[in-house]
């Protein structure tokens, strides 16, 4: 088993007529699926082999379809999140020199007004069959998938994930958090973000029916699903965990039958952790630790007391080194991964590459480990802000609200925040006899920024604190 | 339409920029709307803190599901 399309087979061999995928109204068995996917791989013969196919659709059985389609063609999936503007997106084309956006009808205005120029299609399985004579070699390409990230600078940065990096994740989540055919996992997070895509492979490697939402925010939606398909596996963000608690006392009701509920790192409250224990009697609450360039480096399970702010150990021969002064890992200092899930290199971006040393990722997390190996998270090395996990570069923010003209300068920082790990603060000078307000400033953020990046709070100050040189010491405002 | 009934549609016209303003509907929940995710929800708060110049706690926040809860909650509280 080499590639992601070859478990995969394997799960179509042993439960054809087994639902896979479940979306709203519609479900598909590992058979019809596997059709789906053929079909759809022969409609890309025209391109060539390795080339990058970027998908823009929102969760669905289509992204599913397009995805393996993809893979099985031997070309790239380039993953893009549908929150993104329309600059970002085009700039993520222009970076993987992307040959074809499949989207759906909702979005296909959006995408033909990025001046990019590739083919742009919607997705319509019926016009599939026409392309079945076109002949489809089985080829491999090592390189499975393309998701890009924050970086240091304004630049997004192309993490290019493979088949072996694939294929080690999933079997680790497998193992560690004992997935098995009997189980149907709902999944409320986007399949564009290296989270919900690692449920996709984990629910395929095993052969278990994965349950797709598009929206984590409905969990009236989401609950009513675990309840409708006796879930066993939820896998959730911890704001969405939160908003359970707060807005349902009584969903023990509908978790009898969960074994897991799985989160991911950045933040959890204590307080969520030790309710979630109390509610799961018959499984538990897990966490991990991992960057889409390092995906599940590390797993915690809150299956005892005890712990509830680490996010785990280290699993399967994958190594982390906390990297400070003293050498001792008890301190905090700059976690470093190793493993067979960490990529070898980021997509044409010599500058990131710096950021993998002798086969070690760079992560920019701080973080230090107890005693017993176990790693707690303690911030950034750098300026890049988490929030609820997704990274954000001050710049960005910055770039936006300087534009106005009654502001002359303007710094992002991240402030800690229970719920969210860290929230958005901007501090601003005013230009000379500006009347700007608070909110002018926020419709702009709004206007011009996806909406994770919109700050929170903003502060006027006469000026910045810097050093000797002028320039601003950030470290100063947090 | 008294003022404050415009401040919010605006808000949530400048929060939802897909949403026309034909469409707008004070009872239209939280899940009947495609893009209304807790980053969204905590913008329409963001912005009518500052707007009515007041603090909306994180429990109130969850309960904020419609324009017209949101509009309730503001002239009760302003």
């Amino acid at each position: 088993m080499n590639t992601i399309i070859d478990f995969f087979r394997e799960s179509v061999e042993n439960f054809p007529d087994k639902i896979a995928v479940i979306f709203e109204d519609r479900e598909i068995s590992y058979r019809q699926l596997d059709n789906s996917i053929n079909l759809l791989s022969h409609s890309l013969t025209h391109l060539e082999k390795g080339s990058i196919v970027s998908i823009y659709l929102e969760n669905s059985i289509d992204f599913v379809i397009s995805y393996l389609g993809i893979l099985n063609a031997g070309m790239i999936a380039h993953l893009i999140p549908t929150n993104l503007m329309k600059e970002k997106i085009q700039k993520q084309l222009e970076i993987s020199q992307s040959k074809l956006v499949i989207t759906s009808k909702i979005f296909i205005d959006k995408i033909n007004s990025i001046s990019y120029d590739c083919e742009k299609t919607i997705f319509m399985e019926s016009n599939y069959h026409k392309n079945q004579q076109n002949k489809l070699m089985k080829i491999n390409n090592e390189n499975a998938y393309l998701i890009f990230t924050s970086g240091t600078t304004a630049e997004p940065k192309g993490v290019i994930i493979t088949q072996s990096n694939t294929i080690f994740t999933t079997k680790n989540i497998v193992n560690v958090l004992k997935y098995n055919e009997s189980d149907v996992n709902i999944l409320p997070l986007p399949l564009s973000h290296s989270f919900g895509l690692g449920c996709l492979h984990t629910s395929l490697f095993v052969g278990s029916t994965l349950v797709l939402i598009k929206n984590a925010t409905n969990t009236i939606k989401i609950l009513k699903e675990i309840e409708k398909y006796n879930a066993t596996t939820f896998a959730a963000v911890p704001l969405t965990l939160n908003k359970i608690l707060k807005e349902d006392e009584n969903c023990l009701n509908y978790f009898r039958n969960l074994r897991l509920i799985i989160t991911n790192s950045t933040s959890i409250p204590i307080k969520t952790v030790e309710n979630y224990r109390d509610i799961l009697k018959n499984g538990f609450l897990a966490t991990y630790y991992g960057l889409t360039e390092a995906s599940r480096s590390t797993f915690m399970i809150f299956d005892k007391l005890g712990r509830e702010t680490s996010v785990g150990k280290p699993y399967n021969g994958i190594m982390i080194k906390i990297q400070n002064e003293s050498s001792n890992e008890l301190e905090i200092g700059q976690i470093l991964i190793k493993g067979n899930n960490v990529i070898k290199n980021y997509w044409n971006n010599l500058e990131a590459d710096k950021k993998i040393v002798d086969t070690w990722l760079l992560t920019g997390d701080l973080g230090h480990k107890d005693s017993e190996g176990y790693l707690y998270l303690d911030g950034r090395v750098d300026y890049v802000i988490n929030i609820a996990g997704e990274k954000v570069i001050p710049e960005d923010i910055e770039i936006v609200v300087k534009v106005l003209t009654d502001v002359e300068d303007a710094v992002a920082i991240g402030i800690k925040n229970e719920m969210y790990g860290e929230i958005i603060k901007v501090f601003v000078k005013k230009s000379s006899n500006s009347e700007i307000t608070k909110l002018e400033i926020l419709s702009q953020c709004i206007k011009n920024l996806e909406p994770h990046k919109v700050p929170r709070e903003i502060e006027f100050v006469d000026d910045f604190p810097r050093n000797e040189f002028g320039k601003i010491q950030r470290f100063k405002l947090k | 339409m008294n003022n404050v009934d415009v401040e919010i549609k605006k808000i949530f016209l400048q929060v939802f920029p897909d949403l026309e303003e034909s469409e707008f509907n004070w009872k239209k929940k939280q899940k009947e709307y495609e893009n209304w995710d807790s980053f969204s929800q905590l913008n329409l708060i963001t912005m009518i803190e500052e707007k009515f110049d007041i603090s909306i706690s994180d429990n109130d926040v969850i309960e904020l599901q419609s324009a017209e809860m949101i509009l309730n909650f503001v002239e009760r509280n302003k």
